[in-house]
């Protein structure tokens, strides 16, 4: 038995440089943690040699001229980790995931491959570099032995066996994967090396910290025997981009899109898995450090955000990538992001191809999703959020609401009252929008209305009734409300109606808000 | 003319959006002669709504909105004290039987306390709109029916509130016919919730608030309108004017208001004396029996002074007071309570004489009136020092024994939204994301310094923010706004208020959040201003270690310390204090202290006064420091401000340094009285007026004029009363600290030992760390034992050697070891001694493995093995196999002495792993310095330890390094931070100016261990080290700890 282990020193910060290779030839330092309270979590060499130091606050690192300071990308870091696994997948199916940053794999049989053990440790090594990881690898007869030197030493390491304690003696005991527990038991007794740990009588050291004790005592001596936990491949696709440069025009915005859709189908292809929806989100300029000037042009445009978001629920599943390109495309169009573009992240949820035939005797009826394609196109000419069903808001503002997604509605109880009567209640015919009108007004009240053509007098005027709100956004409003009973005198025949009318304080305009029946 | 009748102000909590203050001006701006404030389940506002209207002379009508079951309200207004007293009282009742916030009164309790109440049928929230809103006009009706049962017809009025709502205006035809059919009166309010109109936006946020959302959210739980302002009689009689009745019965109604906060009724308690003697006869046998006592006989000056004062005292009636708090010093002396008085009261030779203070006011010349003055028509201040913690607690119960729960409380202190927190706040409900939130907090400046560029645009700039931008506008005013608005009530520290009869017919009490206390729903202030004695009960951290020093030398040094009679003028103490060798004594400790000790050198007693009230914002704003010390010094020539202040100033060298000193040159210069020039400190004092202050101002140069005084004087006298009526120490305060400062310093240079287990034992407190406590007392030759838990006790304890006391260092200081634990220990052991680890384990079974592991870390269960070489290794070994569970099959067998074998595999601890462990487990060593380990290395780096650098001259290029033991970044001191550096020899004074603080910020306030680079100033034996360059010391490994003020 032989097993390799592949180990990503500073995987936090390959996973960003990965994506964005010229960083590797800067200083850069990573942080991450609540705000404004940021630490440095990780740093390349040239950084190091600086003095920057993990644990720093950002504050501090700012301190040191020509250091990049980048947020730690989450992100980033699932996607390197997918791409080990997919490395690991290729070399065998007895896979383990142990770490974000470690796998171990079992090399058992793959000399008819890929040759002796050193051949097989150096191809792993230059594949992870292929994919844009910097790889350590160590190969040895047990998996304990094979993960901790993977962890302490660069390159590709053959362990011979019967030769383990002796590569591991002068590793630090924390490099084992200790529990906190332990490591702090082991610190405090000034136990620093595996040979230190390995010399302990290993019944007492049982008796003082139990089992593990005797676990990390066997892997300190290179005698572990664990086997692997054999890794089942993943349901998760997705796809994850940043750029150098916001981009901001479609053209090149759609050769990325449609480049992370050809991989996204072409894995899904492998798993005989289709899209069954893609959800697309852009991490739009000004990113990190003044996130809060998008903000507030979040705030002068309600309707915008930081982040852009849209999701595509496909009528059928699909890998057409080509087909999948033309609907975000289009999406894009009607609704494009209001700032240049800096991150990309797509997401597809995997389905099973569907596979239907109809029956014979079934009437025919509109397909439920040819209805959220005829949807989404009237969407697409009316604009997102005017299509759908009205829905009134919580609010003091007279007449707001909005839509929400169309369903069949199921006929309301009619509102009975305490003495078990049928409530008669006023019908309201909204004009929408709201009729410009002409007032005049004595004693500062309405006395003549005039709008759409019609003139008429005042008969009873109750009011006003007024309200105002949104004070903290840049468009408050503020109008008073009368309801009136309206004679046109002046019509053949003449007749009369009762209105709702509004003076906008804001717009100083007169407005006629519907009728009532 | 309209009167409004219910308004609410911020005093409602949430629900009202403007200070008392600011309605009265509002209703006084609008010609209304009175007005009623009514918030809710409470009179927290009424004080400051009485004060501002009689400042005016207005009349402050006074009721409450008061919680009735299922969320109603009963608007309640006072007709009368009978009125006001059951208001209080019902408040009272309903408060203290439930949780704070929680609770409704009943319809009992209503009818019991009806008497000189009037009802009015509320606004939204009132019962008419519930009945009408949940039983239509039948269920109103009723509820109407049920309030004239109760009230009395006569005293019910139907509210009428017209804020342009269709919904409201559909209830009000409703209550008008109700009105009506039921032939009661209308009456018109507006309901105000605020002043102006543009209040409405904080009420929103506080509806936010309450509701725990935020303003995009809050939907119908915002103000529909912004009409819940203070409406002027004209737009009310507009809105009403179909019911001018309503209007009318507003003028009617406040007639009938007969009851404002002048008739309160408050009599402080009468001292209960023995055979009906009167309280000034038994005052006066008092004080002449304690005179003679403090002073002895034929002290005619003194005699004189006692006369003059018992006058007055007898004039103003304040027997009975001085009484009862010679009666709580007398409570505190017999049950071995340190007890000192200060403030003002230290003027008073009656109240020295009585043992309430310590400081002879007629030999330091202390000037009465500063105390109690006829003209004010105050109460006297009287602040006691007590120990802090038990024996404080001890002292506060007694006052509830004494005078019953209702008859005394501690005062309120009301929390108002300031500086962060309400950055915070309003940041969350305008929903800013997280980052931007804590941004904006952060620009609350967190260092006492404030930068001059720092103006506020710039501050927002720096964190990325654009003050054009609407809602960073919008926060920017509504923190501006929100600004000393009531927040919440807590309890103050120490004031308490007594009364004769019972305190909740006074003012509405409250639970506390601590068991066995109320509180009353008035802050200190407000006591104060409705003429409520106020005993301030402080606890002060130094007495307790005087306390504990006078035990400790009891039992110990077999000698008992008066210290009422502590040998004046002791060589020990006023060397040390010229030395600056100050840390650990009480006020003297500082930085800034010692470096102006040894320029002052205090030779006597009053030296010390001096040096305690000189480093104080008011000398050093008011640039009096240097002046005094140059004439001290000889280099400056003494002259006083004018010649007439010659004998005023004399004792401070011609420069005024304490109120009194004010107080007398507006006397002497002005020919004010003592009661006006109490008056003018008053005025340029706490809460400031502008026009009061041109006022005084105007009066004082008037006087100075006719008194022949010429301008330029005039300007510089005035200028010295302006910077010191805020910031400066009143000289009888200074007094009463300088003996404490003088009794810290007589037991630390007689008694090193007793006050240094005392300070261990009563921290934290004071300038410095224990690590450095400890420090300085090695230096001073005081050994010290370590923790052991055969040994030690949960306290520090002394141990007689043959060479002198040693300090055995308590558990105390063992992180993380739970009190009850460590006293578990001690009783165990006191049973028998443990034999083994194993033991300890079996006799103190709920000690957790983690207090096990740093016992063991520390070296605390060193000595309980009997083997030779046991080290803190062994026990580490021994604690991790005696605290794992054994499984049931072994469960209750302890390991046999075979099987625990005492020895381990483990090496034991070089000195740095000791070190480390010290620190990490106790944050203090009692064995060498960090700094000591690294000496050779420095030496070689041509580093410096703190004691040669005295010895150096003016200006030489030196370096130092050391862990920082204090930053401090005053706010007097124009953006130079000062840092303690301490090193195994003692501490460096380092001096960074505001452009290398710039440069070097992180290193400064992060690093524990520093070297510094830099030019010595010796000025005056006063040594520093202005630094250059700032570099970390990254080969010191232990986690010392430094006191920071930013």
């Amino acid at each position: 038995m032989a097993f390799a282990a592949i180990f990503v020193p500073n995987f936090r910060l390959q996973a960003v440089v990965r994506c964005e290779p010229e960083l590797a030839i800067r200083p850069i330092a990573l942080i991450d943690g609540p705000p404004p309270t940021y630490q440095v979590v990780a740093v390349n060499r040239l950084a190091a040699r600086l003095g920057v130091a993990e644990g720093m606050t950002k504050a501090a690192a700012t301190q040191f001229p020509g250091v990049e300071i980048r947020p730690r990308g989450k992100l980033q870091e699932t996607t390197a980790h997918a791409v080990l696994l997919d490395v690991a997948w290729s070399f065998s199916p007895r896979m383990e995931d142990t770490a974000p940053d470690t796998v171990l794999i079992d090399v058992d049989g793959l000399a008819s491959l890929f040759g002796a053990h050193e051949n097989i440790a150096a191809s792993i090594v230059s594949k992870c570099a292929e994919m844009g990881l910097t790889a350590q690898v160590a190969l040895a007869e047990n998996v304990e032995t094979a993960s901790v030197v993977a962890r302490a030493l660069p390159g590709a390491t053959v362990i011979p066996e019967g030769r383990e304690a002796k590569f591991l003696e002068s590793l630090p005991v924390h490099m084992l994967s200790l529990s906190k527990e332990l490591c702090e038991v082991f610190e405090r007794w000034g136990v620093k090396t595996c040979k230190a740990l390995a010399s302990l009588p290993v019944i007492s050291l049982c008796e003082c910290v139990g089992q593990e004790g005797v676990r990390v005592h066997t892997i300190a001596s290179g005698n572990g025997i664990r086997s692997l936990v054999i890794a089942e491949p993943a349901h998760c696709f997705e796809e994850f981009f940043e750029l150098e440069d916001a981009v901001e025009d479609l053209e090149p915005l759609s050769f990325l899109l449609g480049r992370l859709l050809d991989q996204l189908c072409a894995r899904l292809a492998a798993r005989s898995l289709a899209v069954r929806a893609i959800h697309l989100h852009f991490t739009l300029q000004p990113s990190f450090e003044s996130a809060f000037d998008s903000c507030s042009e979040a705030i002068r445009k309600k309707e915008l955000f930081s982040d852009y978001v849209c999701a595509f629920e496909l009528p059928v599943p699909c890998r057409d990538a080509k087909l999948l390109l033309k609907l975000v495309r289009l999406r894009l169009q009607s609704t494009p992001p209001h700032a240049p573009v800096q991150k990309i992240h797509m997401l597809a949820e995997p389905s099973f191809p569907r596979v239907t035939q109809g029956g014979l005797f079934v009437p025919e009826v509109p397909d439920p999703e040819k209805l959220e394609l005829t949807i989404a196109r009237i969407a697409h000419v009316v604009g997102e959020g005017n299509v759908g069903s009205p829905q009134l808001m919580d609010s003091h503002r007279p007449n707001s609401f909005r839509m929400h997604r169309f369903s069949v509605a199921s006929a309301s109880a009619q509102q009975v009252d305490r003495n078990g009567k049928m409530e008669t209640k006023i019908g309201f015919r909204a004009y929408r929008p709201p009729v410009l009108t002409k007032v005049n007004l004595r004693g500062g009240r309405p006395i003549n209305v005039a709008f759409l053509g019609r003139s008429g007098e005042v008969v009873h005027a109750s009011g006003p009734w007024r309200t105002s709100g949104d004070w903290w956004e840049e468009d408050p409003w503020q109008q008073d409300a009368w309801d009136v009973e309206v004679n046109f005198p002046y019509e053949t025949p003449p007749s009369q109606g009762f209105y709702r009318i509004c003076f906008d304080s804001r717009q100083k305009k007169w407005f006629v808000l519907g009728a009532y029946d | 003319m309209y009167i409004e009748l219910h308004a609410r102000s911020a005093f409602s909590f949430l629900e009202g959006a403007c200070t008392p203050e600011d309605l009265v001006h509002a209703f006084a701006a609008h010609g209304m002669p009175s007005m009623a404030l009514l918030d809710r389940d409470g009179l927290y506002g009424t004080p400051r709504f009485y004060l501002a209207a009689k400042k005016l002379e207005l009349t402050a009508h006074i009721g409450a909105e008061v919680t009735a079951p299922a969320g109603r309200r009963y608007c309640l207004l006072v007709a009368s004290r009978q009125g006001y007293q059951n208001l209080c009282r019902l408040i009272t009742r309903m408060k203290l039987r439930v949780k704070k916030g929680e609770g409704a009164v009943e319809l009992d309790e209503l009818r019991e306390a009806k008497e000189g109440l009037i009802c009015l049928t509320g606004g939204d929230e009132g019962l008419l709109a519930h009945a009408l809103r949940t039983g239509g006009t039948e269920q109103a009706a009723k509820c109407l029916r049920e309030l004239c049962a109760i009230f009395g017809r006569e005293n019910v009025y139907v509210e009428v509130q017209r804020h342009f709502s269709l919904e409201e205006e559909r209830r009000n035809q409703a209550a008008i016919a109700l009105a009506h059919s039921m032939q009661l009166p209308l009456l018109a309010t507006n309901g105000a919730c605020y002043a102006t109109p543009d209040q409405r936006e904080i009420l929103d946020v506080f509806s936010c608030l309450r509701h725990h959302r935020v303003l995009a959210n809050a939907g119908r739980l915002l103000s529909y309108n912004s009409e819940r302002y203070l409406k002027s009689p004209a737009q009310m009689s507009a809105l009403f004017a179909d019911l001018p009745e309503a209007i009318a019965n507003t003028v009617e109604l406040a007639s009938r208001l007969k009851f404002t906060l002048k008739d309160l009724g408050y009599q402080f308690p009468v001292y209960p004396t023995p055979d009906n003697e009167s309280q000034i006869e038994f005052l006066r046998a008092r004080t002449w029996e304690g005179m003679v006592h403090r002073y002895g006989t034929g002290n005619e000056r003194a005699v004189q002074q006692i006369d003059r004062e018992l006058a007055v005292i007898e004039k103003l009636d304040l027997a009975g007071y001085f009484l009862i708090v010679w009666d709580m010093v007398r409570f505190c002396r017999e049950n071995n309570i340190l007890v000192q008085g200060r403030g003002s009261a230290a003027n008073s030779a009656v109240c020295y004489s009585l043992g309430i203070t310590a400081v002879d006011p007629v030999s330091m010349e202390l000037l009465f009136e500063r105390f109690l003055s006829e003209q004010r028509g105050e109460w006297p201040d009287i602040d006691l020092d007590l120990p802090s913690g038990a024996q404080r607690e001890r002292a506060i119960q007694y006052v509830y024994q004494r005078y019953g729960q209702l008859g005394a409380a501690m005062t309120a202190n009301v929390i108002t939204y300031r500086g962060r927190s309400a950055a915070r706040e309003i940041g969350k409900v305008l929903s800013f994301d997280p980052e931007t939130l804590n941004r904006l907090a952060s620009l609350v400046s967190a260092w006492e310094y404030i930068d001059s560029k720092d103006t506020l645009t710039r501050q927002f700039q720096d964190a990325g923010l654009n003050l054009e931008q609407h809602r960073i506008q919008k926060f920017f005013e509504l923190c501006q706004t929100v600004q000393d608005l009531p927040r919440h009530l807590g309890q103050h520290s120490g004031g308490m208020v007594v009364c004769q009869g019972q305190l909740d017919s006074i003012v509405p009490l409250e639970p506390a959040t601590m068991p066995g206390r109320v509180v009353v729903q008035w802050d200190k202030e407000d006591c104060a201003d409705m003429g409520i004695v106020k005993i301030d009960l402080l606890g002060l951290g130094m007495m307790a270690v005087l306390e504990d020093s006078l035990r400790l030398i009891r039992e110990h040094y077999r000698e008992e310390i008066d210290l009422g009679r502590l040998p004046a003028n002791d060589l020990a103490v006023y060397s040390a204090l010229q030395r600056a060798d100050t840390i650990g004594l009480f006020q003297v400790e500082s930085r800034a202290q010692m470096s102006c000790l040894p320029r002052l050198k205090p030779k006597c007693f009053y030296d010390i006064v001096v040096q305690v009230a000189i480093i104080r914002p008011g000398p050093i704003v008011g640039k009096m420091v240097h002046p005094y010390l140059n004439r001290r010094l000889g280099r400056e020539a003494i002259e006083s401000l004018h010649p007439s202040l010659e004998s005023t100033l004399a004792r401070t060298l011609g420069v005024p340094l304490f109120q009194e000193q004010l107080l007398r040159i507006a006397m002497i210069a002005a020919g004010f009285s003592g009661g006006e020039a109490e008056e003018l400190r008053r005025a340029f004092g706490f809460k400031r007026s502008e026009a009061r202050m041109k006022e005084v101002e105007i009066k004082l140069r008037r006087g100075m004029e006719s008194n022949g005084i010429i301008r330029e004087t005039q300007d510089k006298i005035v200028r010295s009363i302006t910077s010191f009526a805020l910031y400066g120490f009143p000289e009888s305060h200074a007094a009463s600290f300088a003996l404490i400062a003088y009794a810290s310093a007589f037991f630390k240079c007689h008694y090193l030992a007793a006050f240094t287990a005392a300070m261990l034992n009563n921290q934290p407190m004071g300038f410095y760390q224990p690590a450095t406590l400890i420090k300085d007392a090695q230096r001073h030759g005081l050994r010290f034992k370590p923790i052991d838990v055969a040994s030690s006790d949960w306290d520090c304890l002394l141990e007689e050697a043959p060479d002198g006391f040693r300090v055995r260092v308590g558990l105390r200081y063992v992180k993380g070891l739970r009190k009850e634990i460590a006293l578990q220990m001690c009783d165990q052991r006191r049973i028998r001694p443990f034999d083994s680890i194993e033991d300890l384990k079996q006799r103190v079974p709920e000690i957790h493995k983690d207090e096990f592991r740093v016992l063991a870390a520390v070296g605390a269960l060193n000595f309980i093995s009997s083997k030779k070489g046991f080290h803190r290794r062994d026990a580490l070994w021994q604690v991790e196999r005696s605290s794992r569970w054994s499984g049931p099959l072994l469960a209750g067998h302890p390991l046999t002495e075979n099987q625990s074998g005492e020895s381990s595999p483990l090496d034991c601890m070089n000195p740095e792993e000791r070190l480390n462990a010290d620190f990490r487990g106790t944050d203090l060593t009692i064995g060498l310095h960090p700094m000591a380990y690294q000496r050779k290395v420095l030496q070689r780096h041509g580093i410096s330890p703190a004691v040669q650098l005295p010895s150096f001259a003016d200006g030489k290029f030196v370096r130092v390094a050391g862990a920082v033991i204090a930053r401090q970044r005053p706010g007097t001191a124009k953006g130079f931070v000062f840092l303690s550096l301490e090193d195994e020899t003692g501490v460096a004074n380092i001096i960074i100016t505001p452009q290398l603080f710039d440069e070097r910020h992180t290193t400064v306030v992060h690093h524990s261990f520093l070297v510094i680079s830099g030019v010595l100033q010796n000025q005056d034996g006063v040594v520093s080290v202005k630094a250059r360059a700032v570099e970390p010391l990254l080969t010191a490994s232990a986690e010392m700890q430094s006191h920071d003020f930013h």
